[in-house]
């Protein structure tokens, strides 16, 4: 605390000991308007001026004090300027001065101006009194004033901070965005590039299919063959092995070409009418075998409200029921495979559930999704296990997806699995064009017996420019009891018809110099002419041609039929097939 | 003998402003500058950041709810009293140092140092009705240069002391004698040297100017009479001395003289309420 003496002390330099009198003329100035004050101060029984009416003489001065010892109030001096009033004031010790200017009256002899005058002194004494109050106050508001505007300042700058942080927000979200923009670009571009990488190799591999197939077909054509020929028992054993080695072999190379050709947008569907119960029962039935050797029940139901006839892709929905089948044999060490097709919609649209359901190991539940991809197994150790490429599933999920279905899986670790599709398929429609759909493979008839034996030969001209595609396909032909002519290029095929007639033609698409297509529109052209243009081999009834085409592409077997091709088979030149084209064109008897 | 720019150069080489006291002082000029920019720089000093908000937080500032974060501190108390808080923390370890008997003490200086920043922020508010932030730094910040002198010249700086009469050789002229610049001119270089504001580069620079009259709400003349009063309270610059106020000064206080005893009276309650602030002991 600070006491009134320290305060005297720090102002004692200040200070000439007049302040508190200063603050009463003051006071008593503002009460007295119009009045003129000065004060009279004594000190040391001494009345000394603190501030005196120039006109005010020494004499004039003895003459009020003498005055004022017996009356409160003195009237001193009437001038010109106005009237001079002495009062003492004992609470300060002092004789206050007043000058009235232009009064009239005396306030002396009237007791209310006295009195007025009286009041007028001590309030301004009240007021003084308070004057440490009053100054507070005047500080106190003179903060508020600096408070209220250092208040608006600090909102205001507090405002600007805002819309300063705004603008830095915008400019960021600014550049975020133009670098999201930026990097989306480039992911696009990347994206587009790995896009591009991706079919380049699939479409890569798709045409790999018939550099691959070629050398595939002629092991496996000559070692079915070879099996025919007389072999001991080591030979037949070893023969055997190769033909089986090479059959896997086929399998995984059509499965990868599959799935390159399904990636690479070039696998097509057929449309044509199949026999529902047909595919089922043959799918099924190629797994007879090592479902009893297993010790599988293996069995399949067929809602009977299904439509016998459906449109479709047939091939390819044998492959997925095949692979699906493959698989659950593969997984199921005893029990059951059970396959089964149910109606879930039917009308034009018949959108049918596939499911095969097998007692095997089952999948855990965060491997399912996985399974569908390709090169993938429920677990790794499986390939180990089981073998497989882990290729199956992604085919059949593929698949389905191109024939606009959807494939899942149910399952339980341990107590088996449910692989299910469903698909749109649809009724056939009377009248429909079944000219495309491929002569039926029959494979109960696989016996090697001899189609032609006993009468007069067929002759088949084979144009074939792959040498071993040509072997091949003379010996099987050969085999049926047939006589073969065989022709390079499609030029040498015409020289050879311009004298010779043939019961058949097989005629390859892809060969130099004349190509199949165009050899065979220009037989079909000479046809047309009378007596054909002189050609031998074209003078009798329309010839019957088959067309072999190394892409298994709608538009390729289109071609073939629109320049006017019979039929036509897919290479590899498989014995089956080929048996069975010439079963259908050449009457036995 | 040494002149200003030396002193001030080695003692800115030796014991400088810190760099964030610096930076944010700048700040507060730029219009660009944000709450989040003051968090940013004094972020990086930990201690500061749990020392100034225990300041913002003291009775000094009086608010009513408890700022938990240097944002908020922005927000509530405005950049420039946040400013004037980290030079205090800035300050405080400048003003630590070895007391000597020898008429000059960097603790007393400290205290006269707060005693002056506080005096002219209630100057400043109550008899001029102005912000007082300004006010507060000159006050805090005027005797730097004394400091320096006393880093770089510390024995020329005692003579200067010991010579040093108020009313008949001023410290300022003693300082000049012996040491060869006063601390005026010294403080008055480091402030331009930090980039401190005009107001408070010219407290520095003239508060101890008996010739040159500055306008009476100006930084300058606040300062002075902050010094005078802090003086006559016993928080002297050097012990027992004080120079008498410029004649101008002088008539200003004579005229509004119940007005500055309040403002002695009341010194000891704000002196109080700002103990957090200049305690050495913190």
């Amino acid at each position: 605390m600070i006491d009134d003496t320290i305060i005297d002390s720090v102002f004692a330099d200040l200070e000439d000991g007049h302040e508190k009198f200063r603050v009463f003329i003051k006071e008593v100035s503002c009460l007295l308007a119009g009045g003129e004050v000065q004060l009279w101060l004594n000190e040391e029984q001494n009345w000394i001026p603190v501030e005196i009416f120039p006109e005010f003489s020494k004499s004039d001065r003895k003459k009020l004090l003498k005055k004022i010892e017996r009356q409160p109030l003195v009237r001193v001096q009437t001038d010109k300027s106005g009237e001079i009033y002495g009062i003492a004031v004992p609470s300060i010790e002092v004789v206050m001065l007043v000058r009235f200017s232009g009064g009239e009256f005396n306030l002396v002899d009237s007791p209310i101006g006295s009195s007025l005058l009286q009041n007028t002194i001590n309030l301004a004494l009240l007021k003084c009194s308070q004057q440490d109050i009053r100054i507070e106050n005047e500080q106190l508001s003179r903060q508020i004033d600096a408070l209220n505007r250092q208040h608006g300042k600090l909102i205001e700058d507090n405002y600007r901070q805002y819309r300063v942080i705004q603008d830095k927000e915008k400019s960021y979200a600014r550049k975020l965005e133009q670098e999201i923009a930026r990097q989306t670009a480039e992911l696009r571009e990347t994206n587009r590039k790995l896009e591009d990488a991706s079919r380049m190799k699939s479409e890569f591999l798709a045409n790999m299919s018939h550099e691959l197939r070629t050398p595939m077909n002629a092991i496996n054509g000559f070692s079915d063959l070879l099996i025919e020929t007389e072999l001991d028992e080591e030979q037949y054993d070893y023969v055997k092995t190769i033909s089986g080695a090479a059959d896997s072999l086929l399998n995984l190379i059509n499965d990868i070409l599959d799935l390159a050709k399904i990636e690479a947008g070039k696998l097509e569907l057929e449309n044509v009418s199949f026999e529902l119960f047909e595919v089922i029962e043959r799918a099924v039935a190629m797994f007879k075998i090592p479902a009893r050797n297993k010790n599988i029940d293996l069995s399949f139901v067929i809602d009977p409200i299904i439509p016998p006839e459906l449109f479709g892709d047939s091939n390819r929905l044998r492959q997925i029921i095949v692979n699906l089948i493959s698989n659950a044999m593969k997984f199921t060490e005893s029990g059951q495979v059970v396959v089964k097709v149910e109606l879930v919609e039917h009308g034009v649209l018949n959108l049918l559930r596939f499911s095969v359901r097998d007692t095997g190991i089952g999948i855990p539940s965060d491997r399912k999704s996985a399974i569908f991809e390709k090169f993938v197994q429920a677990d790794g150790s499986t390939t180990r296990k089981y073998g497989g490429t882990g290729l199956g599933l992604a085919i059949c999920a593929q698949l389905v997806e191109l024939m606009q279905g959807k494939i899942g899986v149910e399952s339980e670790v341990g107590k088996g699995s449910v692989f299910f599709f469903t698909i749109p398929l649809l009724s056939p429609v009377v009248g429909h064009d079944r000219s495309a759909s491929l002569p039926a493979v029959d494979h109960q008839e696989q016996a090697p017996e001899v189609l032609f034996a006993g009468r007069e030969r067929p002759r088949v001209l084979i144009v074939e420019d792959n040498k071993v595609n040509q072997k091949l396909a003379v010996i099987i032909v050969k085999r049926q009891g047939c006589d073969v002519e065989v022709a390079g290029d499609g030029l040498e095929a015409l020289q050879i018809l311009e004298r010779e007639r043939f019961d058949l033609v097989l005629m390859d698409v892809q060969m130099p110099n004349l190509d199949g297509i165009e050899a065979t529109k220009r037989i079909r052209a000479l046809e047309m002419k009378t007596d054909a243009g002189g050609y031998v081999g074209l003078s009798g009834e329309k010839l019957v041609i088959v067309g072999l085409t190394a892409h298994a592409r709608k538009e390729d077997r289109d071609e073939c039929l629109a320049v006017g091709m019979n039929d036509f088979l897919t290479k590899p030149i498989i014995k089956d097939k080929l048996t069975a084209v010439l079963r259908k064109y050449i009457p036995r008897n | 003998m040494y002149n200003s720019d030396k002193i001030a150069k080695k003692f800115n080489d030796l014991k400088t402003l810190p760099h964030v006291a610096i930076r944010v002082t700048q700040l507060v000029n730029s219009e660009k500058a944000t709450m989040h920019d003051f968090e940013e720089i004094i972020k990086l000093d930990p201690v500061l950041v749990t020392r100034l908000l225990k300041l913002v937080n003291s009775p000094y500032f009086g608010l009513a709810n408890r700022v938990e974060s240097i944002s908020k501190a922005v927000v509530f108390t405005g950049m420039k009293h946040l400013r004037n808080l980290v030079a205090v923390e800035g300050l405080r370890d400048i003003y630590k140092g070895e007391d000597s008997e020898n008429g000059f003490s960097r603790r007393n200086l400290w205290l006269h140092s707060a005693t002056v920043a506080i005096l002219a922020e209630m100057i400043a508010k109550r008899i001029f009705g102005l912000e007082g932030e300004d006010f507060f730094l000159a006050g805090i910040i005027h005797d730097i240069g004394l400091i320096a002198e006393d880093q770089v010249a510390g024995e020329l700086l005692r003579k200067a002391c010991a010579a040093y009469q108020p009313g008949l050789k001023s410290l300022v002229e003693s300082e000049r004698e012996i040491v060869g610049t006063d601390h005026c001119r010294v403080g008055g270089l480091l402030a331009m040297e930090w980039k401190l504001p005009d107001e408070v580069l010219n407290a520095i620079k003239y508060h101890h100017e008996t010739k040159k009259q500055f306008p009476l709400e100006s930084a300058a003349s606040v300062v002075q009479l902050a010094e005078y009063f802090a003086g006559k309270l016993k928080y002297t610059t050097i012990a027992g001395k004080v120079d008498p106020l410029p004649p101008h000064l002088i008539k200003h206080v004579q005229s509004m003289l119940a007005n500055y005893k309040v403002i002695v009276r009341d010194l000891p309650g704000e002196m109080e309420k700002a103990k957090e602030l200049y305690n050495p002991a913190a």
